[in-house]
């Protein structure tokens, strides 16, 4: 009696394995339309594998030379349909919705992802996409050194803490330096900020333009800005040029200023995070630093 | 005197253009199809019996996203001119645009409360969002429109030049809603506004088709039915009404026809500019301002020039594709500056 199910189950798993060699061997030809989702397929192992990909997806950076599909709320069927794709990749964000009913009914696979800043949906996706890559086993590596990576991080931000207070952060996004928007609740920027051990001085939800005066009010301790036209110092010098009224805040008299890559911003998680929020919870805490850059 | 194109010529040439243009939107696009199985596929899809083996995908592409895309651009570019027409006629000046009596700006906003609204709600269902988004626009577009048109009466009177200036008040304040809808709106729904704004004949398919093909076939039996009142027009008001047109119903129906006609496409392609305003300009230039060729010229002109834009669209950055109130602007725009200063000299 017992033998039944024991063969149904086998019968099952053999089932599921086939499909799913069957999927990583027919997936050749991939267009992802996701920036982290197309990083995170790099990472896999499964660059080759790409025959396009939209305009979030700039790293590595020579996903730069494969065909762009254009911005991800904006695909055309026949112009995916043009790169012969076995399937197409994106995030919930992905559209818009006639376009994708249209690729489906061409019969080309779309896989949809969550663009979620929370971990859940890091190890969901990495599952997912280790699945139709066919590489489960590094997938799975993948998820739990991110994990622990992340972990190992947050045991030091908290042994930092013990020495000193967590900073007031603000995340201001611009252009050239002009006019920032601040990263307020709920944004990816504040998950990176949290994660990072820093204390969102903005209490709004989303991203919101604030005059120089309410900046200047806020007076963080630590200023982290993400420039999507200059980088590195020459974002850090324009954004004090345009807004003047920050020269008096704690942040700037104590130099206490970084620059964000703003494409960890949009599209989920992906993995070049780890390394980010480490150079984050160093200029948070200087204190401990050394303990935090191991 | 300049040299005019007779009518028959005119017609002719334009139908000839527009069975091109027809050819064309079909026939080319991103994914090279054979032109052999272009015509076989197409041939298929008119009931023919021919076999199917090895058509699938060009039946596919041709049948489910060329011609809907076809038929939509054609649509929609017929009733942007023959509106353009109309109030050009009804403002007896060649600088109005469709969008002079509201009916952008309104659609704008009902789009603005579409795609803002419906992001609040924690996003609609997926079946329901994209006609939520024609619906509202149709709905402001209309509104806005019949909110104009009530401004401009006065003792059973329409003034035209209050309702012009009625209009232009109707959409800086239409500018200002959705401008305050875009500062509330979070990254994402920013970006889905900001494309609405610019128009596409993407992702045409035939559900949403439908209702824009009706309006523009009542629009496109409707307006030429009334040349000849609009040649009177063309005199002055009092003398149209001397020759023994009803102008306040003339009004009316001008009025009506270009709400329920753009903001149908409107709602179906998002905001198009441009053609409206230079299709009529060069109907007139080539045949002169008689409106009994102006009307179906423009109609025959407006498909053209719009599936012609639409290929430049969809070819230019493939497999990405602009959006194509881009390209209308950038022929029209210098077009205009062309008729402007050739006017001049």
């Amino acid at each position: 009696m017992m033998r039944r199910p024991v063969a149904l189950l086998a019968l099952c798993a053999s089932l599921v394995f086939s499909n799913q060699a069957l999927a990583a061997e027919t997936l050749q030809r991939w267009v992802s339309a996701g920036g982290a989702l197309s990083e995170w397929i790099s990472a896999l192992g499964g660059e080759a594998r790409l025959v396009g990909v939209d305009t979030t997806s700039q790293h590595p950076s020579s996903l730069k030379s494969l065909p762009s599909v254009g911005y991800q709320r904006q695909l055309s069927a026949e112009g995916i349909l043009s790169l012969r794709p076995d399937v197409l990749v994106g995030t919930e964000e992905m559209g818009p919705p006639p376009v994708l009913a249209q690729i489906r009914k061409a019969g080309v696979r779309v896989e949809l992802f969550s663009s979620k800043a929370e971990l859940a949906a890091v190890d969901e996706n990495l599952k997912h996409l280790g699945q139709l890559l066919g590489a489960e086993q590094q997938a799975a590596t993948l998820a739990s050194g991110y994990h622990q990576q992340l972990d190992a991080l947050q045991a030091k931000v908290r042994q930092a803490q013990a020495g000193q207070k967590a900073p007031g952060v603000l995340l201001l996004v611009g252009h050239a330096g002009a006019k920032p928007l601040i990263a307020g609740q709920g944004t990816a920027g504040d998950w990176l900020l949290s994660q990072a051990g820093g204390r969102n001085l903005a209490a709004h939800q989303g991203y919101r333009n604030f005059s120089g005066e309410a900046l200047a009010a806020l007076d963080p301790d630590v200023i982290v800005f993400s420039d999507r036209a200059l980088a590195d110092e020459q974002a850090l010098q324009a954004l004090l040029k345009e807004n003047p009224a920050l020269a008096g805040s704690r942040a700037v008299r104590e130099q206490r200023l970084v620059s964000l890559d703003p494409t960890l911003l949009v599209g989920g998680l992906g993995p070049r995070l780890p390394a980010t929020l480490q150079s984050l919870a160093a200029t948070f805490y200087p204190a401990a630093k050394a303990s935090l850059a191991q | 005197m300049k040299q005019r194109v007779q009518p028959r010529t005119l017609f002719i040439c334009l139908s000839l253009l527009c069975l091109l243009a027809v050819w064309l939107s079909l026939a080319l696009g991103p994914v090279s199809l054979p032109l052999f199985d272009t015509m076989r596929a197409g041939l298929r899809l008119l009931g023919l019996p021919i076999a199917a083996d090895g058509l699938q995908q060009a039946e596919m592409i041709l049948g489910q996203i060329r011609l809907p895309r076809t038929l939509l651009g054609l649509a929609v570019g017929a009733v942007l001119a023959l509106s353009g027409v109309a109030m050009q006629g009804l403002f007896r000046n060649p600088l109005a645009d469709p969008g002079l009596v509201g009916v952008a700006a309104g659609a704008a906003v009902g789009a603005a409360v579409a795609i803002v609204g419906g992001s609040w709600l924690g996003g609609l269902p997926e079946v329901l969002a994209p006609y939520l988004l024609s619906l509202c626009a149709f709905i402001g577009g209309l509104g806005v429109t019949a909110l104009v048109y009530r401004l401009g009466r006065r003792d059973g009177q329409t003034n035209v030049a209050t309702m012009l200036l009625a209009g232009v008040a109707m959409t800086a304040l239409g500018g200002a809603v959705v401008g305050l809808f875009s500062y509330l709106a979070d990254d994402a729904t920013l970006r889905t506004l900001t494309f609405w704004n610019l128009g596409s004949l993407n992702g045409a398919s035939y559900q949403r088709l439908w209702p824009l093909l009706l309006v523009a076939a009542g629009v496109a039996v409707w307006l030429p039915r009334r040349a000849m009142a609009l040649n009177a027009m063309l005199l002055g008001e009092s003398e149209a009404r001397h020759l023994g047109i009803d102008v306040e119903r003339l009004k009316r129906e001008l009025v009506f026809c270009t709400a329920l006609g753009v903001g149908a496409a409107v709602a179906a392609a998002g905001l198009i500019g441009f053609i409206g305003l230079v299709v009529p300009h060069l109907v007139r230039l080539l045949a002169g301002p008689d409106h009994r060729v102006v009307l179906p010229a423009s109609l025959l002109a407006g498909g053209v020039l719009m599936l012609l834009a639409d290929l430049a669209a969809r070819l230019l950055l493939a497999p990405a594709e602009l959006p194509i109130g881009i390209v209308t602007a950038f022929i029209g725009a210098p077009f205009f500056l062309f008729l402007l200063m050739r006017g001049r000299s």
